[in-house]
């Protein structure tokens, strides 16, 4: 009996609150808030996400809760700060779920109360309820990189070619996307490309230079190197110099950190493939802020922001885009 | 006790109480040494003994109580101060560092170092320290291993060997020798007995702990009985027998405190 | 009667010759050199290219960061704690130096010539005086406020780790460069580099204090028994003191290194660090438990270890592999003393 009535209670109040959410929202034009809750605060992934998350909410006049695990990338530490951040009632939530299936229950909480929920990057297992699903697209970052490669080493059909390619895990998604765009862009258009090695930086720039060091002694006649990452990008850079062979090995790194866009000046990066997390960010909060103004949804749900590939002959325009802003 | 009442007093301590926690370890014992004197502290496992050595050699600041040194209050905040000050202990069962060699074990603490720049960086002079340790080890006479082993490889015996060698080659005013006897062999237990003797020859105050009553009967002056952290009797050791002196420490015998003598 | 002299002087000899055999297994570094030899051995043959100057460079340019680490971490580990900071303080004084180098001095890569060499000599003290800085926090936390060492200094770690993503924003910091102090004197003759012999000379340093001075005797003696150091007179937490910022400096020093090799003071560039030096000592024959351990065998670990490392990629281990075959390395050291003491008792 009672337990029932407690039921019955609490599901009155989540009426209640969806009844003076819904309210609020056509009834006065007080501010809109919007609340970003992204996957962990020290990924410079992140840190570009935020400045257009902060930018876009400027220009549309809302306020802005951005939250998130200061270091750790889980759905242990991301559920409580998504709970306390329903707690303050937001009128929208752009949610970077770190796992499909444990952010399930809390963005299908957020919903039930009447706050329009926006997945970014990655997504939950049900896509039904969420206004938007905006990510980039690392399969096709992976097979831009092999284009990059196979220009610079002057592909020609008929010849073989050794590379390699520098991981951070076995595990990391985003590693195994772009790997599998890669080497199904090799298989499909450059066969002449031999793979010969992947060895893991274990997400430490200095291991990431002893793996292509390592593989510079071993593979002589070396043609590229693939450095999935930020992480493999810097530490490849460093071999490459280190063994002055800046120009004779073609580096096609991932991740737009403004060292790495200063070395593609320089000419140590034949390329470097970025994403837009601040377009991404920016995309988000435009679609959130029109559903909650009145009601319009996007011409498609699921947006893919295609990776880019920042070489020399890329413009300033291009440049600023992409390169990760450090916010301080 | 004719000889020691002459000389004066060199180490007193007056009303010295500790506490762990809530056990009271040491309350409000008193005990006065004389130059030349070996008196023999007692008391069943618990009593306080090891506390009131600790408290004498700096190891433990007391929470209460003064401590004299020829007359003068003094306080230790820490062992180096004491040993500074002339007072060498052996500790019971924890006095030496198993990896360092017996020379290193000997002059732990007051290292010899090698001439110039590099002596004043702190470089060793190792071979003359072993040497020295070797003669200061005999001079005392005790049977010493190999200067350069560690004391790890020796026996429980040339431990303590080196243990109450070390405290006897550099004490200038007191020893303490918190249960030395311990793992000995009646042998090695009667050389340390003539140690204890030649110490108080050269003047020394001696306080030594032991279980081993016949020992404590055969080298001492006086006799300070602890029970309970409380010092119960303090008298000359020939006024003691050895039944006397097992009922005074069980307590079947009743005892007054002793004020001083 | 002749036959079974001879006999005799051949069972002698033999005795003689076993006994000279197990004096020389009872000896770490023997025990080192040997397994060094063996690698080298078992690696250039499978893969002849192993055999050069080249890969000699690759494994002493990890070398030359790590056992600068772990160097430390032997007197930490001597002395009877340990310091879990060490990694992450590569990263934090590579970050603060790269971070004073560009705002300070106003420096960026395109910095040439005596301006660079400046700029990288003042990163090399700001590196230095982070490095010692986390060290001392090390100390207050452990003398002061009586916290174990391990957890005092995985808290650092996290604080240091914290610090410098926060200076980053996650991300490498460039500064002024010069690969010509890292990379090989000569690609084709000589492995060695300006930064190897520095933390050569270094260590060779760290060590003549460890074995041969006061500073090393005493550092013995607490991990040996802390109570008989302190009842020797030894200020115990003054020389800890000394031990955590000897540890966070070399540590800071490595970072130097690592901000040289890769042109850029990264946050993350000290992950795992910790483990790869405590790894190192453990090869060596120091024990976590204090009062043992030689400089020259953490040395050797810690080849060993860049040698395994360098060796599996060479002859083409998968990657996955690798953190077994280093886990199986260290197993069988630390098994290997362990058999070897009970030789010793027996
Ligand atoms: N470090 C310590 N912490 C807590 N209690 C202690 C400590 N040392 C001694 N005690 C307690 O103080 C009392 C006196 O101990 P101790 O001086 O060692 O006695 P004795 O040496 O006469 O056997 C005992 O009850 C003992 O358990
Ligand atoms: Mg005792």
């Amino acid at each position: 009996m009672k337990r029932s009535f407690r039921t019955i209670a609490a599901l009155g109040a989540v009426a209640a609150l969806a009844l003076t959410a819904t309210g609020c929202a056509s009834a006065t034009p007080e501010k809109l808030t919007i609340a970003f809750v992204m996957g962990a605060e020290s990924d410079p992934f992140f840190q570009a996400m935020k400045v257009g998350a902060e930018a876009e909410a400027a220009a549309q006049g809302v306020d802005l809760i951005w939250q998130g695990d200061p270091a750790n990338y889980s759905a242990e530490t991301q559920l409580p700060i998504v709970e306390s951040v329903l707690a303050q009632q937001p009128d929208g939530l752009v949610l970077i779920p770190t796992d499909p299936v444990a952010l399930q229950a809390v963005s299908d909480k957020a919903v039930a109360a009447g706050i329009a929920v926006a997945n970014v990057d990655t997504h939950t297992n049900d896509l039904s309820k969420v206004v938007t699903f905006i990510t980039g697209d690392n399969t096709d970052g992976g097979a831009k990189a092999a284009d990059a490669i196979a220009k610079a080493i002057g592909y020609t059909a008929g010849k073989t070619y050794e590379v390699v390619i520098g991981l951070t895990s076995a595990t990391a998604t985003t590693n195994v996307d772009r790997q599998k765009g890669f080497e199904a862009a090799v298989a499909a258009n450059y066969p002449g490309i031999q793979i010969k090695d992947v060895a893991y930086s274990e997400s430490n720039p200095e291991k990431a230079a002893t793996n292509v060091s390592n593989w510079l002694t071993k593979y002589p006649n070396l043609k590229g190197i693939f450095a999935i990452d930020g992480t493999n990008a810097s530490g490849a850079a460093a071999a490459l110099q280190a063994k002055n062979l800046v120009g004779k090995v073609a580096l096609v790194g991932y991740d737009a950190y403004p060292a790495n866009v200063q070395l593609i000046k320089d000419g140590v990066f034949t390329a470097l493939i970025a994403q837009d997390p601040a377009a991404e960010a920016r995309l988000a909060i435009k679609t959130l802020v029109a559903f909650l103004k009145d009601g319009t949804k996007p011409a498609q749900r699921d947006v893919v922001i295609p990776n880019f590939a920042l070489t020399a002959d890329s413009t300033d325009a291009e440049f600023a885009q992409y390169t990760y802003v450090a916010t301080n | 006790m004719a000889g020691a009442e002459k000389r004066e007093v060199i180490y007193e301590v007056k009303n010295v109480s500790k506490r762990y926690g809530s056990v009271v370890a040491l309350d409000g014992a008193s005990l006065k040494l004389h130059a030349g004197e070996v008196i023999g502290l007692v008391g069943d496992n618990g009593a306080g003994k090891s506390t009131l050595v600790k408290v004498l050699s700096g190891a433990h600041e007391p929470d209460g109580g003064q401590i004299f040194l020829d007359g003068e209050e003094r306080s230790w905040s820490s062992p180096r101060e004491a040993l500074d000050a002339g007072i060498e202990t052996l500790y019971q069962d924890s006095g030496l560092a198993p990896h360092l060699t017996v020379s290193q074990n000997v002059f732990l603490g007051r290292e010899k170092t090698v001439k110039g720049l590099l002596g004043k960086l702190g470089f060793l002079a190792r071979k003359e320290m072993e040497h020295d340790a070797h003669a200061d080890l005999e001079r005392v006479g005790i049977a010493v291993p190999a200067a350069n082993r560690p004391v790890a490889q020796l026996s429980g015996g040339q431990r303590q060997a080196v243990a109450i060698g070390r405290a006897v080659s550099w004490a200038r005013k007191v020893i303490i020798l918190d249960e030395p006897t311990n793992h000995l062999g009646a042998r090695q237990a009667g050389e340390v007995l003539e140690v204890i003797k030649a110490a108080k020859k050269k003047g020394l105050g001696v306080i030594f702990i032991s279980h081993t009553l016949p020992h404590v009967l055969e080298v001492t002056d006086r006799i300070v009985v602890l029970r309970l952290g409380r010092i119960v009797k303090d008298a000359p050791t020939s006024t003691f027998t050895g039944d006397t002196l097992v009922g005074t420490i069980t307590g079947t015998i009743q005892t007054i405190k002793v004020e001083g003598d | 009667m002749a036959n079974s002299k001879q006999a005799t002087s051949a069972q002698t000899t033999s005795v003689a010759v076993a006994d000279r055999l197990k004096g020389m297994l009872s000896n770490q570094s023997t025990i080192l050199v040997g397994v060094m030899v063996l690698l080298v051995a078992v690696f250039g043959s499978i893969e002849p290219k192993f055999l050069s100057a080249a890969t000699m460079n690759n494994v002493l340019t990890d070398w030359g960061s790590v056992v600068l680490l772990a160097v430390g971490q032997t007197l930490v580990v001597i002395s009877g704690g340990i310091d879990l900071s060490v990694g992450a303080v590569v990263g934090l004084s590579g970050v603060i130096s790269a971070w004073t180098m560009v705002n300070v001095l106003h420096l960026d890569s395109t910095a040439t010539g005596s301006k660079a060499t400046g700029g990288l000599l003042v990163g090399l003290l700001v590196s230095v005086a982070v490095g010692v800085s986390v060290g001392l926090l090390n100390a207050v936390l452990i003398n002061k406020l009586k916290i174990v060492p391990f957890i005092a200094t995985l808290s650092t770690m996290g604080a240091a780790l914290g610090f410098s993503v926060i200076i980053s924003s996650g991300m490498p910091i460039q500064g002024p460069a010069n690969y010509e102090l890292i990379s090989a004197m000569d690609a084709k003759t000589n492995p060695f580099s300006w930064a190897i012999l520095g933390s050569a000379l270094v260590i060779t340093i760290v060590g003549l204090f460890l074995h041969k001075s006061r500073f090393g005797l005493y550092t013995y003696a607490i991990g040996s028994n802390t109570f008989a150091a302190r009842a020797a007179g030894i200020s115990v937490e003054k020389h800890l003191t000394k031990v955590y910022a000897l540890s966070g400096g070399l540590a800071g020093l490595a970072g130097m290194y690592v901000y040289l090799r890769l042109g850029a003071g990264s946050p993350s560039s000290g992950t795992g660090r910790e483990l790869d030096a405590i790894a190192a000592v453990v090869i060596g024959g120091a024990s976590l438990m204090g009062g043992i351990g030689r400089l020259w065998g953490t040395v050797l670990g810690a080849l060993i270890l860049f040698t395994v490392q360098s060796g599996l990629i060479m002859i083409g281990v998968a990657p996955d592999w690798k953190k077994v075959v280093v886990a199986i390395l260290i197993a069988a050291a630390v098994a290997a003393q362990g058999l070897q003491k009970s030789n010793r008792r027996s």
